[in-house]
């Protein structure tokens, strides 16, 4: 009797793994932290759920819109959603959401950091105070980053050029390539996949 | 008379190359054509900026299916939507190059990106096809069993998506079987990236 309860728990049990969706073999959530709380980012786990929001739609006006390149520029690795889940569970470096802050304030991969990718096009204060941030050094007016921290960018999907011009402009800037990486699937392939997302805390 | 008649299938061909602006595909590429079963098919993004992705390939659940790495191997090339169009221009169109989607038939048939050939995967498990498969690519099986590539054609590999591990899976058994993986390119976005960026699909019915 006691032996049948145990066969029907394993069974169950088995079941339930075969039904859960995880990120890859044996592997089922990452925990990051955010805002000081800890998000366990993980795949969607409810049977029937699609994509529906803004992030469903196949065309945007272009300009803007443009289907980018898989790679950046030569030298500036290309992730997927593994290799991000990777950088930010070791914490390899900078995780930046490169987006405005109106989209970042809507909804954002968790642990990302938002730095608007405006801030890098044109020289400013506040500029130089990011880039020291990354661990950049301003020596006779010309920027050192030989001690830089090495970090991750993504913006809205394989349609957003906001990301890719961030990482252009810092190349311009003399930010190392190989201390640069692009996760070019973005908000909309961390979405299809069902990947956790968290709506950011505005700081006042 | 017969200059107007041109004039007008000119303005006439400028109204239909436009009407792919809307929407492009890179700032100077707004369709291409492709050879899709000896007829071209012209390629192109949906025009309709409200047009939201349904069906399957929006479903967000997918138990059992593990997100795949960004590279398969070190010196097989992973590629986007922009290089895979590359690649149908300056290879499937020149015969020097084959599209593969490696999905069932049953979803090749319903709908699959312009210029592929569907090879099932499981179809790497019969020695005997694959090894005739590695002959239309231009690998020929020695005798001693070695493969002869120095004239192998390209090959870029697709299926479902990020979370499908069907090209990953024939990439390997080509590699295995000694193609060279400089010859090799992996769509990873696959299928469900090729519709969510409302590229054009054709039937295989």
């Amino acid at each position: 009797m006691k032996l049948s309860y145990f066969a029907a728990f394993a069974i169950s049990t088995a079941l339930a793994s075969a039904n859960h969706a995880d990120i890859t073999a044996g592997l089922s959530y990452v925990n990051v932290k955010a805002d000081g709380k800890t998000y366990k980012i993980e795949r969607v786990n409810t049977p029937n759920t699609y994509l529906n929001n803004t992030y469903a739609l196949t065309s945007r006006p272009s300009p803007p819109f443009f289907v980018q390149p898989f790679i950046v520029t030569e030298g500036v690795e290309t992730y997927g959603e593994l290799e991000l889940l990777d950088f930010i569970s070791k914490k390899r470096g900078v995780f930046i959401d490169a987006r405005l802050p109106n989209w970042y304030f809507k909804s954002a991969i968790p642990g990302a950091r938002n730095i608007p990718f405006k801030l890098f096009l044109s020289p400013s204060a506040e500029l130089n105070k990011v880039l020291k941030s990354l661990g950049g050094v301003k020596k006779n007016g010309a920027w050192d980053f030989s001690n830089a921290k090495t970090i991750l960018l993504y913006c809205n999907g394989a349609w957003c050029g906001q990301s890719p011009t961030a990482i252009h402009a810092l190349a311009k800037l003399g930010y190392p390539k190989d201390k640069m990486k692009y996760y070019r699937g973005g908000m909309q392939s961390w979405q299809l996949l069902g990947l956790t997302t968290y709506v950011p805390k505005e700081k006042k | 008379m017969k200059r107007l008649t041109l004039l007008a299938a000119l303005s006439l061909t400028m109204l239909f190359a436009g009407s792919y602006d809307k929407v492009k595909i890179t700032p100077d590429i707004a369709y291409i054509y492709v050879y899709h079963k000896g007829k071209a098919v012209k390629v192109h993004r949906i025009q309709d900026t409200k047009h939201k992705l349904t069906g399957e390939y929006a479903k967000q659940y997918r138990p059992g299916k593990d997100i795949q790495p960004i590279k398969l191997d070190e010196n097989v090339r992973s590629i986007g939507e922009v290089e895979l169009l590359h690649f149908m221009r300056n290879k499937v169109n020149k015969k020097r190059g084959i599209l593969i989607d490696v999905r069932p038939k049953s979803s090749y048939r319903a709908e699959s990106i312009p210029s592929a050939v569907n090879i099932p995967l499981r179809v790497k498990d019969n020695k005997v096809k694959f090894d005739k498969i590695l002959h239309i690519f231009g690998a020929k099986r020695q005798s001693d069993g070695s493969l002869e590539t120095s004239n192998v054609l390209d090959i870029a590999v697709y299926c479902n998506g990020l979370w499908c591990g069907k090209s990953a899976a024939f990439i390997k058994a080509l590699l295995d079987a000694g193609y060279p993986a400089e010859h090799i390119l992996y769509y990873r976005g696959g299928f469900q990236m090729w519709k969510i960026l409302g590229f054009t699909t054709v039937q295989n019915n």
